[in-house]
């Protein structure tokens, strides 16, 4: 009897815990989307050059952020979508944000003769001004959940001239995801592979390999490259009527960990390396092409 | 028919004033008479003296009045004593020639006045029943017929004449026919025309050469001198030359008598096809309205466009109304050097918007770190592969060069004094970008390039690295608007016209510069302004001509915003369009080494062709020794070579001569070579047809007319007054003439001034009461 009572209590709570996990679980993935950020109006031509967007995240806001006090021909521009994930005031669009996009700049400054400006630019795909910033670089797609604004803006962008680079999304899980929000986005337009003969890997540095860049954990540590089912990494394309590249998908590879630590003398510098020479081919690139 | 003053002049002086204008005075008086009149003045003087002393009634006024009027009663008795008399030179009748010129040219055809042509008073005059007029030329001279239009040629029968002649070549016409009467005794020549000359043929010449040979030219004006009602379309400027599927706008000038103010319908017409129409209403009479239509040169090859103003009621001449242009439309694709340094978002979106145009080759060199360089549409694998051209040769394979933020200091001397040679010598064009390395900011002050751009630059101060760093020196906002001239410029017109244009220009979002420019270089044209809170006015795009090619300066940074800015539609083409327009016209005009060309681009059969070919070679220096082929294909497709040999008045020039028998269109292929190499290859076309110059301008043209008779000492005459013309001729130096004395002393005006002067005195005295 005693044993069966122990059971009994044994079972309960472990339909407890299975019910507290799958509530937790259930609450840190499968979260409803946020409300979409009201667009701010048009401003005049400058701006929103030299002011941060409203509707970036809290997280974002906090941290200080230079606003430039000069025109810049480049800015470095992460999209600021709306996605299923979200922790506090963590977002997936900022996953290594600020610190990739500083890093990176550091690189592509020294590299290239490129007017960039120093600082990180978070702009959502609701704003305006956004068409103000013809590359865009957006991470964690697998969690993308964008508000129909969200996918007008961008196609408007895409179509108008704009080049998106999306990094850092895994498996196929967040491949379904990532391509049902691409359908909505340009309905109809294949995603190929790029081959390495595309101008996009020599247009600066000859990249001769796909390199599979690993978080930074498993980077560190030397453990396995990749996440998920995504074993294997591609770049992949999405092209207009007139066959220019739009889309720059870098899946099952994460370019922007290593940005954000090419600087710690143990992340290894094959991968960092792979992640500077891929970002600053994709903006020679996106600024010729 | 007389003038009222001539005959006035007539009735008191005895003769025609021309007979005083021709003959000379001299008195007949025999020496006894002037002995008689020296005493009879040597009496006169104590007279005089003793007359003042008289004292009376008379006041001093009254004397000096008196004595005035008896003394000039005395010396017109005196003149009358001398036997005043006129000495004119008149022919002997029978014993000189006249040359008769009569114009055949189809203006003669114009029934401008009392409905009839003008070419009706010829064969009236001088038809198979001769007119007084012709009977009177005949009983004093021996008539010499000529006929002329474009040449002049004998004429036996005056009644021959088909008023069908494409041209009025009237120096021409004078040299001949006095050529030909050269050996006989010549009273002079007589002009019957409406004096509309189209030769385009300088008469001062002709004039001072009848001048030395003493041959009086009376000229006979026919038609009216202004039009009552008529429209014409007096010019048409356009291009020989352009690119398949470029955007043309046409200068049309429209004159017009007595259309003011009405609004008349201009059509553009491709091979018939209207291409475009506007209405234009037409300035005042003494002005021409002078219009800018907008149109496509769509189809490649020769093409004749026809600009054409709907013919209106009452018009006198209709086939005034339409002008032929041939314009060479080319199916090239010239390559234009785009050279960046730095990776900036204009090349990117440059590329794209000319990325579909099959006549625009853009190679674009970008240098995207310290000495590092991304090629884009080369040709070759070598092509720029090393950086900026180095020599003449490679930067001349280059119809045009777009420089972007770029400074001056990484080009070396030769190359900057290369690029102003590319414009000046070699005659591309050259675009400047604005940009942070672009104009005075990229230490261009000074240099050979600033020589060639529109705009000035200012010479700016050194800037620390710390500042480069931090950005750069100016920035402003600017909202772009064309200026008056840019509304209908090819390169800045969008929409039909300018109202279209100017309004869609209101809609583009504002860009950004990064430059300071103030001045525009005089002669140089501005096409678009900019103004914005940070800056007032400052050119935005202005081009000039320099040397041999052209120059432009577009001092914006982002133009890409006209394509990406959210308030643009995606379906505008503007940024495409401004680019494609852009660089087209920039490298429209630009000449190849080999270039042939014909002095117009209409001639009528028969008439000579000039073919004249420029030759350089790939440094763009004229070539004197080279071999140069003409080969000319008929409309019928049959072919024949045409000799061409250097003009020696002009380094790389070379000549030569056909005659069109058909008409249509003739293909002129022209090819050089030096020592076994070729240099080159052009193509150029001609037209012939049956001119219409003739319907052009071809109101009477008395000025002329008037200029050719008195500065050769003849008369010019219309047919109201061309009666006298017979008598006139007769006193003329030129000829078998004799000296002919006329007596003046029984002029009436003397009998007039006799009873006049004596008749005052007698008054005088009388209202003084010194009778």
């Amino acid at each position: 009897m005693a044993l069966q009572k122990r059971w009994k209590l044994s079972s309960a709570v472990a339909v407890v815990l299975a019910v507290g996990l799958g509530f937790v679980c259930f609450a840190a993935t499968a979260r409803p989307p946020v409300a979409t950020p009201e667009p701010p109006q048009s401003t005049d031509a400058q701006q929103s050059i030299f002011t941060l967007p409203e509707a970036l995240s809290d997280q974002a806001r906090r941290r200080p952020i230079a606003v430039p006090n000069v025109p810049r021909e480049f800015y470095f521009t992460r999209a600021a979508y709306t996605g299923y994930y979200r922790f506090r005031d963590f977002r997936s669009w900022s996953v290594d944000f600020p610190k990739a996009d500083r890093q990176f700049l550091i690189g592509l400054r020294r590299l290239t003769n490129l007017d960039a400006y120093e600082a990180e630019n978070a702009v959502p795909l609701t704003d305006p001004d956004l068409n103000k910033y013809p590359f865009l670089y957006t991470v964690e797609v697998g969690y993308m959940a964008l508000s129909e604004a969200e996918v007008v803006g961008l196609r408007r962008y895409l179509h108008a001239g704009g080049f998106l680079v999306i990094d850092d999304f895994w498996g196929s899980f967040e491949w379904e995801n990532f391509q049902n929000q691409l359908q909505r986005i340009l309905p109809g337009y294949p995603i190929v592979d790029l081959p390495l003969d595309h101008p996009i890997f020599n247009c600066f540095y000859n990249v001769q390999e796909i390199v599979q860049v690993p978080n930074v954990g498993q980077g560190m540590q030397g453990g396995p490259t990749w996440e998920s089912d995504g074993y294997y990494p591609a770049v992949k394309g999405v092209f207009d009527e007139q066959g220019r590249l739009m889309v720059v998908i870098n899946w099952n590879t994460d370019l922007g960990d290593a940005w954000e630590w090419a600087e710690n003398p143990y992340y290894p510098l094959k991968f960092s390396t792979y992640a500077y020479q891929m970002g600053v081919n994709f903006i020679i690139y996106a600024m010729s092409h | 028919m007389a003038s009222w003053f001539e005959n006035v002049f007539e009735f008191l002086f005895k003769y025609r004033p021309l007979l005083f204008e021709r003959g000379t005075l001299s008195f007949g008086a025999s020496w006894v008479v002037l002995v008689a009149s020296v005493v009879a003045v040597v009496a006169a003087v104590p007279l005089l003296l003793r007359y003042r002393d008289v004292r009376g009634k008379s006041s001093a006024r009254d004397r000096v009045v008196l004595t005035v009027l008896r003394t000039a009663v005395l010396l017109l008795v005196l003149f009358c004593l001398f036997r005043p008399a006129l000495v004119l030179s008149t022919v002997v009748p029978q014993r000189s020639f006249v040359g008769i010129l009569l114009d055949d040219s189809r203006s003669m055809q114009i029934a401008d006045v009392d409905e009839q042509p003008r070419g009706a008073f010829i064969q009236e005059t001088f038809g198979p029943e001769s007119s007084v007029l012709a009977r009177a030329l005949a009983d004093k001279f021996m008539l010499r017929f000529f006929r002329f239009s474009e040449s002049a040629e004998r004429l036996n029968d005056p009644a021959g004449l088909s008023f069908a002649g494409s041209r009025t070549h009237l120096s021409r016409a004078l040299q001949r026919s006095t050529d030909e009467l050269s050996n006989v005794p010549l009273a002079g020549l007589v002009v019957i025309s409406d004096g509309a000359d189209n030769s385009n043929a300088a008469v001062s010449d002709t004039l001072l050469d009848l001048q030395a040979r003493k041959v009086p030219v009376y000229t006979v004006g026919l038609g009216r001198e202004r039009f009552t009602r008529d429209i014409e379309v007096t010019r048409v400027e356009a291009p020989r030359t352009v690119l398949a599927g470029s955007s043309l706008v046409v200068e049309v000038t429209i004159s017009q008598r007595g259309f003011d103010g009405e609004t008349v319908r201009l059509d553009v017409e491709d091979n018939g096809r209207i291409v475009n129409s506007r209405d234009v209403t037409l300035t005042a009479e003494a002005e021409a309205t002078t219009v800018r239509i907008h149109f496509t040169a769509a189809d490649a090859g020769a093409r004749v466009f026809v600009f054409k103003v709907t013919p209106e009621e009452g018009e006198m001449v209709t086939q005034n109304n339409e002008r032929h242009q041939l314009i060479h439309v080319e199916d090239e694709r010239p390559k234009i050097l785009y050279f960046e340094g730095e990776p900036r978002f204009e090349l990117k979106f440059i590329r794209r918007a000319v990325s579909d145009d099959e006549n625009l080759q853009l190679v674009c060199l970008q240098r995207t770190a310290e000495n590092k360089f991304l090629r884009l549409d080369v040709d070759d694998p070598e092509e720029l592969s090393s950086g900026f051209p180095k020599t003449r040769e490679e930067l001349f394979r280059y119809r045009g060069i777009i420089l972007g933020s770029v400074e001056a200091s990484y080009f070396t001397h030769d190359q900057l004094r290369m690029i102003s040679d590319f414009v000046s010598q070699r005659g591309g064009g050259l675009l400047t970008l604005g940009g942070r390395l672009s104009f005075s900011e990229g230490g261009y002050a000074g240099t050979p390039v600033a020589e060639v751009l529109p705009i000035v630059l200012e010479p700016m101060q050194e800037r620390s690295e710390a500042e480069e760093l931090a950005g750069p020196a100016f920035f402003a906002g600017l909202s772009v608007k064309p200026t008056p001239f840019g509304t209908t410029h090819p390169v800045t017109q969008f929409g039909a016209d300018t109202d279209a244009s100017t309004a869609r220009w209101a809609t583009m979002p504002p860009l950004s510069t990064l430059n300071v420019v103030e001045r525009v270089k005089p002669g140089a044209t501005t096409l678009l302004t900019g103004s914005g809170p940070e800056v007032d006015e400052q050119p935005v795009l202005v081009f000039q001509r320099y040397g041999r090619g052209r120059s432009a300066a577009l001092t914006i940074n982002d133009s890409w915003q006209w394509q990406m800015h959210h308030d643009i539609p995606l379906e505008d083409m503007t940024h495409e369009l401004f680019w494609r327009k852009l660089l087209r016209w920039l490298v429209s005009y630009v000449p190849a080494q080999v270039t042939v060309t014909t002095e117009k681009h209409r001639y009528a059969p028969g008439e000579n062709v000039s073919v004249r070919a420029e030759v350089d070679d790939d440094r763009f220096l004229k070539v004197n020794n080279a071999r140069v082929t003409g080969s000319v294909r008929t409309p019928s497709g049959e072919r024949f070579d045409i000799p061409m040999e250097w003009t020696v008045d002009k380094d790389g020039e070379y000549q030569g001569n056909f005659l069109p028998s058909e008409k249509g269109i003739y293909e002129i292929d022209v090819t050089a070579a030096r020592e076994g190499v070729e240099l080159g290859a052009a193509t150029g076309y001609t037209e012939s047809q049956e001119l219409d110059d003739e319907y052009f301008q071809a109101e009477m043209r008395a000025p002329l007319m008037q200029r050719i008779a008195s500065e050769t000492g003849g008369r010019f005459y219309t047919r109201e007054t061309v009666d006298r013309l017979p008598e006139d001729m007769s006193y003329t130096e030129g000829g078998t003439t004799i000296r002919e004395r006329r007596d003046l002393w029984d002029m009436p005006i003397v009998f007039f001034l006799l009873v006049g002067l004596v008749g005052s005195e007698w008054g005088y005295r009388k209202l003084r009461g010194l009778a």
